[in-house]
């Protein structure tokens, strides 16, 4: 039960704001229920850390609790940690120049409920219950895409989303038919009897082409990538850092515990698949990002090289691609949060166009340190996290003799420098025409960004972040 | 102080240097030179006393003739990062101390030629201090994921330092250096992983490495794509572009640091990884790599022919000269490996010499183009003699460092009996005829005639600007001079290296 502890705290704490929002009713602007979820969110964290790393079995087999799924669920009550405080100011007037976001209540439950969907995923042991968390955890990114209720790029953003999204679910049941068809039985166990028996069978490769492609579209992999420059464009902020992160983070969760779990036998037909899928997605996404002018949209192509990066881990061998692909969605999570963070500053004045950052490294040194940083930590320069974190990724790979695909992707990094050096060069060089405005900076903004730039400086350098993912997943 | 922590501390002072300019106020820029002075003084003085007690160590312990394996002093290895076992592993050889002997003598000097930096002074200094600490921290690794780690950090500040201080077509030339730098880095990156996976050892020890032996169709893949990663560094041809372009922009110092000790970090790297690692890998692939240098040492000297701009002629020679690092090295000899090293340390003085006085002389005449120039001896002898003397090592005359070095690559390259290392031989002995009409153009051009009205009223150096150039002028002479036991220190370093190539 104590194994439990921190999803059934979660649900609890949706609930309590959902019922104190029913309580006062949807019109009040009280702040209780925000910074009711950002501190039972900090809570949760620590609770994780003070949990036993053993895997433990529950629920007839069910569900299932080790040192991996406490470390996916840390990353995702960090991120969603940092998406409740990125959104705070967008449901104060004046916070956003888009306009102000209502029902904060029922936002933060949503985004409770959607983390929970992903815990739920994390921990699952068997087909079903691992299809229920998915299903749970992206439905609510359906509505937080659409919670500028009046805005055409916000609401065509969630019609998007939900489009691809349910065709990419009726794509998942349909790998899962063949599953159930080889195995005649939803749990992991039945499962991998087969995959073991037989890793040839056709049926299993056949369902899992298609569990790919759904899961595809959770992770941006190429050709499933479309969606994502128009959603994370028209979603508000908060959110379209939230599915920047957890919802990577979930998929890529998904796939480890399917291919290193019971169809771990068939890893060897899987890798030409990953091989290519990933050196696809990564030049797509860094080729797509080059011509961005509009931030977000620039996020969404670097988001997807990023997934491409991952995906190159998935070749390795299981605990060497766990603990390299853990390791890399922390410091993936800080540098995309950091950004989406100094957008949301930048929002305050005006659109959030790459044209916005000139003169910030006059205007406000630290702002544009700190840009620097995170542009470097997702460009993997050292000694900067991301360096370490992509470091471990190529490893993985290389583990395999995959050794140009490294060469590959350390050439698609040099291609992401590019863009990630125009912000740079935006923030520094490029002298702006006319003076900016000052930029508002309020205090959770500064203390989350200076977390986050702690998280970047320290966590490749200092040894204990590293070897303690290690000693728990690999 | 003991040596290990000797030469931790001469990374980490830069480092500490940088961060004791961040709480200085943005305007106070006299305090943030200061601090940058002293910081890179307080590193000249530890280098040097690193250097003298290795000369003490290495006398104490002589290489044996036929050792294979480096033989590393002041060596330190602690456990870092537990995936794939990482180690902070520090140790010098005669090349690596050699190496921070020049850097420490190079930044102290461009510290004191950047004195005239106003224009955000603070980000300036701080981004040139980290760039050096990555530059020493190169030169004190023997762990290759370190090695690299520091490698990176000393090519990515250059994109500021180059787009905010630099001049000319400054965001063109420093988009284009970043990119190519960190595109040789891809290929490195992929090469290290290689000999870590390849060897099975579970280590990124160069030592430990140097034990195993790659097979040779391993080699014959991961040679060329580590000797080419770090070659863009050092301006391998076709991989040189990002030199001329790049250094003319840069502001003075960061053009004295970058091609007198960065540009040395692709010949290192080169040495001590490529040929050091992969001994048969060279041997199959340095007739190719003969003729490429051989292209650099003569399309650099050509290149400089037709320049007109000041620093352009320099970028280009550099590149040339640059070029030689890489030909003692392709000769596969004792004396050109040996050369090779010299001329790392002697184009290092010398290059930076040439930016330090550009640097000067365009902040007095605002043009570097060399026909709107001219009499210059008149109204600034220091500088103008300075300039000659620098052009003359720069052609290898007898008595300045050049001389040493050259010689010893080309008695060394013309010393391997192959017909090709021959035919390049010639061809790049030839360069030297090209070098002596670029830098004596440029020399009569900028010195000698008449004076131009507009630069009548010029002054000469200021004793803050002599410091600088003094220096440099004295290690050129006293390098030239008495290379003795510097040759020596290389010898020691390059006999395992060759040993091990010949294996």
């Amino acid at each position: 039960m104590t194994l439990l502890l921190p999803d059934i705290l979660l649900v609890v704490l949706a609930a309590l704001v959902m019922g104190y929002d029913l309580y006062k009713g949807n019109n009040s602007d009280s702040s209780l229920p925000f910074h009711l979820s950002w501190v039972g969110l900090c809570g949760i964290f620590v609770l994780l850390f003070c949990l036993p790393y053993d895997q433990t079995v529950l629920y007839l087999g069910g569900y299932q609790v080790s040192g991996t799924t406490i470390l996916f669920k840390q990353v995702f009550i960090l991120s969603t940690l940092f998406a409740v405080l990125l959104s705070r100011p967008y449901f104060t007037p004046g916070g956003s120049q888009r306009g102000v976001l209502k029902y904060q209540g029922e936002f933060l439950f949503i985004l409770l409920l959607c983390t929970f969907g992903m815990f739920t995923v994390v921990s699952a042991r068997d087909l079903l219950t691992l299809f229920i968390g998915m299903e749970l955890s992206t439905i609510p990114l359906y509505i937080l895409s659409g919670f500028y209720k009046n805005d055409d790029l916000s609401v065509e953003a969630s019609t998007k989303y939900i489009i691809m999204g349910s065709a990419s679910t009726g794509l998942l049941l349909f790998g899962y038919s063949f599953l159930y068809g080889a195995a005649g039985s939803l749990t992991f166990e039945a499962v991998a009897q087969v995959c073991m028996a037989n890793p040839q069978e056709p049926l299993l490769k056949l369902g899992m082409l298609f569990i790919l492609a759904a899961i595809g579209f959770k992770l941006t992999l190429f050709p499933f990538h479309m969606w994502a420059p128009d959603v994370y464009d028209g979603s508000p902020n908060p959110v379209t850092a939230f599915i920047s992160v957890s919802s990577k983070a979930v998929a890529i969760a998904f796939l480890l515990s399917l291919i290193y779990g019971p169809l771990a036998a068939m890893h060897n037909f899987l890798e030409p698949i990953f091989l290519v899928l990933a050196a696809i997605t990564m030049t797509v996404g860094n080729l797509g990002a080059l011509k961005q002018t509009r931030l977000r949209r620039f996020m969404a192509y670097s988001s997807i090289a990023q997934a491409g990066y991952i995906a190159m881990a998935l070749l390795g061998d299981a605990g060497t691609a766990r603990s390299a692909i853990i390791f890399y969605l922390f410091v993936y999570a800080a540098g995309n949060y950091s950004i989406f963070f100094i957008l949301s500053i930048i929002g305050r004045n005006g659109r959030e166009n790459r044209s916005e950052l000139q003169g910030l490294g006059k205007s406000n040194p630290m702002l544009a340190a700190i840009l620097m940083l995170s542009a470097f930590s997702l460009a993997g320069i050292p000694p900067l996290a991301g360096f370490m974190g992509k470091f471990f990724l190529f490893a993985a790979a290389a583990e395999k003799g995959y050794y140009f695909m490294v060469f590959f992707a350390a050439l698609n990094s040099t291609i992401s420098l590019y863009y990630y050096l125009l912000l740079v060069k935006e923030a520094y060089i490029v002298q702006p025409a006319n003076e900016p405005a000052p930029l508002v900076i309020d205090g959770m903004q500064r203390v989350s960004l200076l977390v986050l730039t702690a998280i970047m400086l320290v966590a490749g350098i200092w040894p204990s972040f590293s070897n303690g993912v290690l000693a728990v997943a690999g | 102080m003991n040596g290990p922590f000797l030469l931790t501390m001469i990374w980490v002072v830069p480092f500490i240097t940088a961060l004791a300019c961040l709480p200085v106020r943005v305007d106070d820029h006299q305090r943030i030179k200061m601090i940058s002075l002293i910081g890179n003084l307080i590193n000249l003085l530890l280098v040097t006393i690193l250097t003298c007690k290795f000369i003490t160590v290495s006398a104490a312990q002589p290489v044996a003739d036929g050792a294979v394996a480096s033989l590393f002093h002041f060596t330190y290895k602690v456990g870092w990062l537990k995936m794939m076992n990482i180690e902070y592993n520090i140790g010098v050889d005669a090349i690596s101390v050699l190496m921070m002997l020049l850097t420490a003598i190079v930044i102290f000097c461009g510290v004191l030629a950047s004195w005239n930096v106003n224009n955000q002074a603070k980000e300036f200094f701080v981004l040139l201090n980290v760039l050096v600490a990555g530059v020493y921290g190169v030169f004190v690794s023997i762990d290759l994921f370190t090695f690299f780690l520091f490698y990176e950090i000393a090519v990515l500040p250059m994109y500021l330092l180059i787009g905010l201080w630099g001049t000319g077509r400054k965001e063109y030339a420093s988009m284009k250096l970043t990119l190519m730098l960190v595109a040789g880095s891809a290929f490195i990156l992929a090469g290290i992983l290689a000999l870590y996976f390849e060897s099975g050892l579970n280590s990124f020890d160069l030592q430990t490495l140097s034990q195993h032996h790659f097979s040779d169709s391993f080699q014959y893949i991961f040679f060329p794509i580590i000797f080419l990663g770090f070659g863009v560094l050092g301006a391998i041809f076709p991989f040189h572009t990002w030199s001329p372009d790049g250094h003319a922009s840069a502001p003075t110092a960061v053009s004295m640091l970058h091609a007198g000790v960065l540009m040395k970090l692709g010949g290192y790297g080169c040495l001590r990884v490529g040929m050091y690692l992969m001994p048969e890998g060279a041997q199959m692939w340095m007739d190719f790599f003969l003729i490429l240098v051989t292209i650099n040492v003569l399309y650099g000297a050509f290149g400089a022919i037709r320049q007109t701009d000041l620093k352009y002629i320099t970028a280009y020679s550099s590149v040339s000269h640059c070029g030689l690092v890489l030909f003692g090295f392709t000769a596969m000899t004792f004396t050109g490996i040996k050369g090779g090293v010299l001329q790392m340390i002697s184009h290092g003085l010398m290059t930076a010499l040439f930016f330090c006085l550009i640097g000067m002389i365009y902040g007095r005449t605002h043009t570097r183009t060399v026909s709107e120039m001219g009499g210059l001896m008149k109204v600034m002898p220091f500088l103008s003699v300075a300039y000659v003397i620098v052009g003359l090592a720069g052609l290898g005359l007898p008595g300045l460092s050049g001389f040493v070095a050259e010689a010893n690559v080309f008695v060394g390259s013309f010393s391997n009996p192959g017909t090709l290392n021959r035919i390049c031989t010639v061809l790049a002995v030839l360069s030297i005829v090209v070098t002596a009409v670029y830098v004596l153009r440029a020399v009569n051009d900028l010195v000698n005639g008449p004076i131009k009205k507009q630069f009548a009223t010029l002054t000469d150096a200021s004793l803050l600007e002599k410091v600088p150039v003094t220096i440099l002028l004295i290690c050129l002479f006293g390098m030239g001079i008495l290379p003795g036991w510097i040759v020596e220190l290389v010898n020691n370093a390059v006999h395992p290296i060759f040993n091990n190539l010949m294996r």
